[in-house]
Parts: C-alpha cells; sequence; structure tokens
C-alpha cells in the first residue's frame, strides 16, 4: 500500500491544544512523524524586556493556563536568584503548599482530558469535579481562578486566610480517598488497560538525552526530581518522597507507567501539603497582613548589567527554567533577556518521533500519556 | 522526611568537575570557576567561558568525561553596544543526572545523602561569547545531546544564531514564511505600541506606520 502523509491538528482532540502532528501512515502503521509548533507563540520573552521584574509574574502566570502557580513560582525563583533576596520560611511553606496545589489540580486536569482520549468520559467529569476543590483553595489565596499572580520577589503578596488550614486538611483528606476511587475505577477497566499497556515505550536514558523531564522520565524507573537534586523552597523539611514507577521492558516506560506515576506524584503532594500546613512558622490559623515580614521581604528592584540569575524548578509537567540577565532598560529595573526553558517545548518533538511503528489508533493515548501543553510550549 | 542534595556535595562536585577542567583546557582561552546560586540554598555550579572554536572541544568533555548528560537550555543574546568583541552571545545550561540504564520491573531510588563522585546532580553554564556582526555563528552540538536539536531551532529562529553544521533547521515558533533574516529577538527590533482603534480597523497591522518613536519603551 502506498504511504501517504496525513495532517493531525491544529484542531484536534489528541493536540490538547494548537499544534499540528504531520504523520506519514503505512496503512494503519506510523511509519515518520513531524511535529509543527508555535500557533500560540505570544513572544512573552520579548515582552518581558519592557517590563519591570514584578509585572513579569502575570505574564508567566498566563505561560500554561493549566499550572499557573508553579510557572509563576519558577520565575520568582530565578528572579530571586538576580536579586539576591532572602526568602522568609513562612512564605516558602506557603508558596510549597500552592505550589503542590497547583500540582494536584494540573494532574487531574491532565487525568481529566486524558480520559476522553481512551473513550471514558467518566473520568472528565469526576477530575473537574476534585479539580475545582483545589481551584478554589488557590482562589482563596491569590483571588482568581486560574491566573493568581500570588507570589512576590521575596515572598508572596498576602498570608493564607483564617480558616484555609482547615478547610485544606479537609479538601485533601477528602482526595486521599478519592485517589482509591480512581484506581479502583481504571485499574480494574479492561478498556483502560488494554489501551495504556505496551503502547509508547520510551527508555529512561533516551528520555534524558532527549531532554525530556519530570513525570515521564520518573515513570521509566529513575527517581531524578529537581526538587531534591536541585533543591530549592522547603521540599527537605516536609515529608515526601519521589513518586517513581518500575518499567515494564528493556524499551522502557509505556503510558501506563506515566499514568500510575502520575497518581502516586499526586498522593505524594497530598502528603506534603498534609505535613506542611502543621509545619509552618507563625502558626495555621495566624493571618499576618500585606507586606509584613513573616511574608515578604524587602527585594531591590534593580539589577546590574552583566549580573545574571537562574533557577531549577519542577514543574508540572517537568523542569522548567528561567534565564535572566539584568541591566536592561529604565535603569536596570527591566531585565535584558530573559530566557525561558519550556520541558513540553523539548517533549513534544520527542513524543512524535516515539509514536513511529504504533497505529494510528495509538496516538492519542501516547501523546496524552506524557501530559502535553501549549501554552507553556510556544510561550 | 524529604531530602535533598547537600551543600558540600554540590561544592565538592562543583570543585572536582573544575580542577579537571582546568587541567585538560589548561593553556586555552577555556576558563571554568565555581559559582554558587543567590537564592535559597546558595548551591553550587560551574560556570566555563569558552571560545566558539573551542565548544565542540569542551562539549565532548562535559558529554564524557564529566556525564553532563542533559541539555536543558540554549539562550542567544544580542549585544548591539557590546563592543567589536562581544556583539552576540550563546549561554548553554547543561545537567547532570544521575540516570542509569533501566531494567525491567526495577528501579533505582537515589538517596540524596548517599551519592558520590560523578553521580551527584551538577549544573553547568557555558558562556560562548561572539563577536559583532551580521551572521554571528556557533558550531552546533546537536549530535552530542538530542536535546540540544530544538533548543539551537529556536535560538536561530528568534534571535538569529546560526549553528553551523545543524541539521533541518527550520523556523519553529515564527511563521514559516517569516522575510528571511527576521529574528525578533534581536534588540533593533522594538515593542509597538498603538490606540484600540488601529488595533480594530487594521488588525494585522498592515497599515500601520512606526508612529511609536517616544512611545517605545
Amino acid at each position: 500500500m502506498a504511504q501517504m502523509w496525513i495532517t493531525m491538528g491544529p484542531q484536534h482532540p489528541m493536540t490538547h491544544g494548537l499544534w499540528t502532528l504531520r504523520v506519514k501512515v503505512d496503512g494503519e502503521t506510523v511509519v515518520d512523524t513531524e511535529a509543527e509548533l508555535g500557533y500560540i507563540h505570544r513572544g512573552v520573552e520579548k515582552i518581558a524586556e519592557s517590563r519591570d521584574f514584578t509585572q513579569i509574574t502575570p505574564y508567566c502566570d498566563r505561560l500554561c493556563y493549566v499550572s499557573a502557580m508553579t510557572w509563576a513560582n519558577s520565575y520568582i525563583y530565578a528572579a530571586e536568584d538576580l536579586l539576591e533576596v532572602e526568602v522568609p520560611e513562612r512564605a516558602e511553606y506557603i508558596r510549597l503548599i500552592s505550589a503542590e496545589c497547583q500540582r494536584l489540580a494540573s494532574h487531574l486536569m491532565w487525568l481529566g482530558a486524558y480520559g476522553p482520549d481512551i473513550g471514558s468520559l467518566t473520568l472528565m467529569t469526576w477530575c473537574m469535579r476534585d479539580r475545582e476543590m483545589f481551584l478554589d483553595l488557590l482562589q482563596e489565596l491569590g483571588g482568581s481562578r486560574m491566573h493568581y499572580n500570588y507570589p512576590r520577589i521575596g515572598g508572596v503578596k498576602r498570608d493564607i486566610p483564617v480558616g484555609f488550614a482547615n478547610r485544606l486538611i479537609a479538601k485533601v483528606k477528602l482526595f486521599e480517598k478519592r485517589i482509591e476511587e480512581y484506581e479502583m475505577m481504571l485499574d480494574e477497566s479492561t478498556i483502560w488497560l488494554v489501551r495504556l499497556q505496551g503502547v509508547g515505550y520510551a527508555n529512561a536514558e533516551d528520555m534524558v538525552n532527549a531532554g525530556v523531564s519530570g513525570p515521564n522520565i520518573r515513570a521509566a524507573g529513575v527517581n531524578y526530581d529537581a526538587r531534591w537534586a536541585h533543591p530549592y523552597s522547603v521540599y527537605d523539611q516536609v515529608d515526601w518522597e519521589p513518586a517513581v514507577e518500575k518499567p515494564t521492558s528493556v524499551k522502557g516506560a509505556d503510558c501506563y507507567d506515566r499514568y500510575r506515576v502520575r497518581m502516586e506524584e499526586m498522593r505524594q503532594s497530598c502528603r506534603m501539603i498534609l505535613d506542611a500546613i502543621e509545619k509552618i512558622p507563625g502558626g495555621k490559623n495566624t493571618n499576618y497582613s500585606n507586606g509584613d515580614e513573616m511574608i515578604l521581604a524587602k527585594a531591590p528592584t534593580r539589577a546590574p548589567e552583566g549580573a545574571t540569575g537562574f533557577s531549577n524548578y519542577e514543574c508540572t509537567r517537568g523542569a522548567s527554567k528561567f534565564y535572566i540577565q539584568g541591566g536592561g532598560d529604565s535603569r536596570g529595573k527591566n531585565p535584558y533577556r530573559l530566557s525561558i526553558r519550556s520541558p513540553m517545548f523539548i517533549t513534544i518533538p520527542y513524543v512524535a518521533k516515539t509514536m513511529i511503528g504504533y497505529k494510528i489508533a495509538d496516538i492519542p493515548a501516547i501523546m496524552g500519556s506524557f501530559d502535553p501543553c501549549i501554552g507553556e510550549t510556544d510561550r | 522526611m524529604g531530602m535533598r542534595v547537600s551543600n558540600e556535595q554540590s561544592d565538592s562536585a562543583a570543585e572536582t568537575c573544575v580542577a579537571t577542567l582546568s587541567k585538560r583546557f589548561g593553556g586555552s582561552d577555556v576558563s571554568s570557576t565555581v559559582e554558587h546560586h543567590s537564592n535559597s540554598f546558595k548551591m553550587a555550579f560551574v560556570r566555563i567561558h569558552c571560545p566558539p572554536q573551542h565548544w565542540p572541544a569542551v562539549a565532548k568533555s562535559l558529554r564524557f568525561d564529566h556525564g553532563a548528560n542533559y541539555c536543558s537550555m540554549v539562550t542567544g543574546t544580542h549585544y548591539p553596544d557590546g563592543g567589536a568583541d562581544r556583539g552576540w552571545e550563546v549561554v548553554y545550561h547543561l545537567m547532570r543526572q544521575p540516570v542509569v540504564d533501566q531494567k525491567p520491573f526495577t528501579n533505582t531510588v537515589h538517596v540524596a545523602s548517599k551519592l558520590t563522585g560523578s553521580d551527584i546532580p551538577l549544573e553547568f553554564e557555558i558562556i560562548v561569547t561572539l563577536p559583532q556582526g551580521d551572521e554571528p555563528s556557533v558550531p552546533s552540538v546537536q549530535n552530542i545531546w538530542v536535546g540540544a536539536d530544538w533548543n539551537e531551532k529556536e535560538t536561530w529562529d528568534l534571535v538569529g544564531i546560526r549553528f553551523e553544521g545543524h541539521e533541518n533547521m527550520h523556523r519553529v515558533l515564527n511563521p514559516h514564511d517569516s522575510p528571511e533574516g527576521f529574528h525578533p529577538l534581536q534588540k533593533q527590533h522594538k515593542l509597538r505600541y498603538h490606540d484600540f482603534n488601529e488595533m480594530y480597523d487594521d488588525a494585522q497591522g498592515f497599515g500601520r506606520k512606526p508612529t511609536d518613536e517616544g512611545r517605545v519603551k
């Protein structure tokens, strides 16, 4: 049979956003692929050169619309490296809690979107129901549902509200039980197992060489995680361990391993949140006023020419990184250059190549299992 | 309890690496230093200044002698006012990850405090400075790290730095039919400001005049 190129996207449920996957097929089998990105390139790096360091945070929120808090935090740590800021410990705990709530919300969004890819529409409604709990919690902190503009250079915008701790604990404990419900539904579903197991193998060493990171390499059996390897915040003080799966083949992790590792990661996030809210310095039911030195340290607004800062951060989809050069316009108030590493920008071309050899029907299962987000890919 | 790589571990890893690099590239213009972050834990990393002609040798040494198996990010910067020797700069961020070839039905759980020698995760920052000119170019490291492939594509697309020997270079974030030589992160391109009526009458901006002198930040 003759081979031909077909185009999936930019409007296709498989893409989870706007991009094009060009697939060369021989009958039902994929023989070559090509990814085309850039449909929602907004030029955040260019815009940042004419904004001061505080004004950049909301743009970083909008890099990824399902994990805004982790992206804003990611930028803040790099800016603190550039501006040499010491952050109060209470603020670090609040950032940890907010980032882990965001990780839960983001993984739920992933699971909710992955369900319909496989054919389980029930999963979407369940996940949206639970995600709402964490969006409500984040709304209490940041004031809006998705884009919070919450972390500040030197701390956080405002303290946790009175009663937040109790609501947080109740919701996280409820959600820990819900994870078991998900597993009961999915791990015994024949359709789920048949579509996921033995599909989309990716080997740990290949993935690291190709620049893939985060849950996707932990699924292949190596617990490499920026939260302990390039530490930041107070992850060394709370109770957790990195989620890591055992791959089932010499070819590496399949889609099922990647699903398992994210479920385990949600458990670990719950564990972290419950531990951190008890250990938070200053007490969990105290509310410090805005700008109090317990939650916000003084930070310089200008960076000299030649100063640089960069920081690793474990985002929900892998390791993100910001690299900032100081000494831009407005006498150093703006960055001269701000560069963003997006984990998905590197992962999507790699995933496109892993599909070779599988059937067309496997493409949504493979693509969805890597958790693509096009907002951060195109920046 | 959670864990993390300690400052002593990262200091010792960075110092070992810098000592070996200084020995290997002693007589050349390659210089390496141990630097520290200024945020949270003040972790150590290795910063290397490298002229473009030595970059492939340094890259191979980092990859195969020092275990830098992960190309994290490639950043290009344009310095129109940087003097004759410094018109462009390419910064590579590499990482060392203790990853092994995993056997089926097993996993490797690293305990941070027990990692020693070349298993300690480490960051590398390599700064390649290029002279002033219209066609900055640097050797490609696509064949050393697969992960450098799309990073280099992006850097050429947005900043206009050519990567010698890069196969299959094409636009990734800009439209494919962008004019040749258009690289938006070069400093001669300014952000435009415009009124809302201009935006709605002429959404594509074809008829817009560059009347924004003085309003450009």
